[in-house]
């Protein structure tokens, strides 16, 4: 028994630690660094001076400065706005997935590995080229346009290129299978008897999906939700091109600082405010809604 | 890496396939003729390899990294005199070559190297407005450029650059690019901010949008020229009449580099008037080589707008390094692109 225990043991700590060590060296030290960093001197020419300097943070959040530097409210405003743009994008991936996701797993066989290779199909081709086509779909002379006015629905091409909503469309667009795949994996499991045994035992449709099915697929919005909302919340690449960088966003503004303005510490001190606020927003959202999954699906 | 840096660095390759020695080119995106590495690469029987960069602050940030295997950068004035000032510039001293002769004295505008001991003038350029001429008949200013956007909302662009953007504002207000009094500057945000509403854009994607007629004009920079010059009818490139800013990049070579005599070959070669003109007539830029402009085609050459007459340079700014004073732009900058 202990022998078998020990071998256990040792195989376990055999296995784990190459992911332990890789995590660690390539997740946690540069995490570490940028922490570190975000308390640091900005060098003239970027880099960091080894002198303490507190004063970033404050620069964000408004704590007393001195005169090093100024609270200035722009940098909330553009973090609510990330907040605001992320949580849009995450709703309307999800309303698109999740009847989707149902809709798939009805298929059978070759169709439904066909459709699934569908979905993942686009990240054969680079993100940057997939953003540039969609300009070219959006643009007042381009393919949108040109469809709609054919067709009657519009008389003057629409502005939609280099507005928030060609923003949103990209980013839904770009993390549409991201949502899609961790729903779909629990519609998959959703043994379609218990649905059929809360219809026998008199459950309305409504009730069935509320007590039964949405619990039960619950792990699937999350871990989605999840997936989604970190990418789109940080996401520099598609404000830039779509959205003409009228509306800056959090990942635009790291992204200023660490090469234009010179300043990484700043920058590093954002990049740590964003991951705090998405663990506290993630730990909020795990709790509440897994809590009330498992809460609904008890009373069941 | 573009389609034609991958293409060019596979045929240098297969041509040298027996090169002796290496040469590592860090450039800008599309900003050498690639006849001119092939060149290189077969007379020296030099493996060349060819990456690229979006700016200056990236090169920047790299090279600061640490070794990166480089062996020749091509950083604009001002930042030239910041990798001066970092010590990671290798004293190659082409002012004692005798191709250094052909080189414009003019054009030795870094300030921590007057005399050509480090770096190479590569080529200049303007920073103006690209537009498309059957949406807009004639503009020739800056005034014409904002008078247009009221009447025509969201159909230009300005350049996603802190400081082109700003320094437009600056120009116009009739104060120098270099600015580093925050109310100067703050008067220029204000400037932009207050025509915001009317600009489609801040970005440098924009060619292929004006060409089509999405976008009727654009602030951008005199590489212009490559498609104007090829859709003459459709497209114009002009330096406004408030002024302008323009470029310069040197070609230097690094204190890190592996292979510097190799390096210092292609400093040479950069300085022979017939490798020099291949450039110029393909990127359609200013040269600083006094024995060029004879040898340009006359399209080229006497274009006012590749080749500004004395009294329009006399109105263009180049940027300096502002050291901690650029904290002042970024502020501002921010601003701009947040409300």
């Amino acid at each position: 028994m202990t022998t078998l225990a020990g071998s256990r043991r040792l195989r376990l700590a055999a296995l784990l630690t190459p992911v332990t060590l890789l995590l660690g060296s390539c997740f946690l030290v540069p995490l570490g660094i940028m922490a570190l960093y975000s308390f640091l001197t900005p060098g003239l020419y970027g880099g960091v001076e080894w002198n303490f300097y507190p004063y970033n943070y404050g620069r964000v959040l408004g704590a007393p400065l001195g005169d090093v530097e100024d609270f200035d409210p722009v940098y909330i405003e553009i973090l609510l706005r990330s907040l605001r743009l992320a949580g849009t994008v995450v709703v309307l991936t999800l309303a698109v997935c999740y009847p989707a996701a149902f809709w798939v797993s009805r298929f059978h066989g070759e169709r439904k590995s066909f459709v699934l290779f569908l979905v993942t199909l686009p990240f054969f081709a680079s993100l940057i080229i997939r953003v540039y086509a969609w300009m070219l779909i959006l643009r007042p002379t381009g393919f949108l346009n040109l469809v709609l006015e054919s067709a009657g629905v519009i008389d003057a091409p629409l502005q939609i290129i280099f507005t928030e909503v060609s923003v949103v469309a990209g980013l839904v667009y770009i993390l549409l299978p991201f949502m899609f795949l961790p729903i779909y994996a629990s519609v998959e499991k959703l043994d379609p008897a218990l649905v059929q045994a809360s219809e026998d035992l008199g459950a309305t449709p409504w009730q069935t999906f509320r007590r039964v099915v949405l619990p039960l697929t619950l792990p699937g919005v999350i871990g989605g939700s999840l997936i989604v909302f970190i990418p789109a919340f940080g996401n520099f690449v598609v404000p830039a091109l779509l959205g003409g960088a009228k509306v800056m966003l959090v990942g635009n503004i790291i992204e200023q600082q660490f090469l234009a303005a010179r300043n990484w510490p700043f920058g590093a001190a954002l990049a740590m405010l964003i991951l705090g606020t998405v663990l506290v927003l993630m730990l909020i959202y795990v709790l509440r809604i897994g809590r009330g999954g498992v809460a609904a699906g008890a009373k069941a | 890496m573009s389609i034609r840096t991958a293409f060019v660095v596979l045929c240098c390759a297969a041509a040298t396939a027996h090169a002796e020695g290496k040469l590592a080119l860090y450039n800008w995106g599309d900003y050498i003729n690639p006849q001119i590495l092939e060149k290189f690469g077969k007379e020296y029987d030099v493996k060349v390899s060819l990456d690229t960069y979006a700016s200056n602050e990236e090169m920047l940030a790299k090279i600061q990294a640490g070794a990166t295997g480089y062996d020749v950068v091509w950083p604009s004035v001002h930042m030239h005199d910041i990798l001066s000032k970092l010590g990671l510039l290798e004293k190659t001293e082409p002012n004692k070559l005798p191709g250094f002769a052909n080189i414009d004295k003019a054009a030795l505008r870094a300030k921590s190297d007057p005399k050509g001991e480090y770096c190479v003038p590569y080529a200049w350029g303007t920073v103006g407005i690209v537009y498309n001429k059957k949406k807009i008949p004639q503009l020739k200013s800056w005034k014409d450029f904002f008078d247009y956007a009221a009447k025509n909302p969201k159909k230009v662009t300005m350049l996603d650059d802190m400081r082109e953007t700003l320094g437009v504002g600056l120009i116009m207000n009739g104060k120098s690019v270099n600015s580093r009094n925050p109310a100067e500057i703050k008067a220029a945000q204000d400037l932009i901010l207050k025509h915001k509403p009317n600009i489609g854009a801040f970005t440098y994607e924009v060619i292929p949008l004006v060409q089509s007629g999405d976008m009727h004009a654009a602030h951008y920079f005199v590489g212009a020229m490559m498609y104007v010059l090829e859709k003459p009818d459709t497209l114009a490139y002009v330096i406004p009449d408030e002024g302008a800013t323009m470029y310069q990049e040197d070609i230097c070579v690094l204190k890190s580099a592996p292979n510097k005599a190799n390096a210092k070959k292609f400093q040479e070669f950069m300085m022979r008037p017939e490798v020099s003109v291949l450039n110029t007539i393909q990127q359609k830029n200013g040269t600083v080589n006094t024995k060029v402009p004879a040898l340009l085609p006359a399209n080229i050459r006497d274009n006012v707008n590749i080749n500004p007459p004395a009294s329009v340079r006399a109105k263009l700014q180049i940027f300096e390094d502002l050291g901690a004073d650029l904290k002042v732009y970024d502020r501002a900058w921010t601003k701009v692109k947040t409300n």
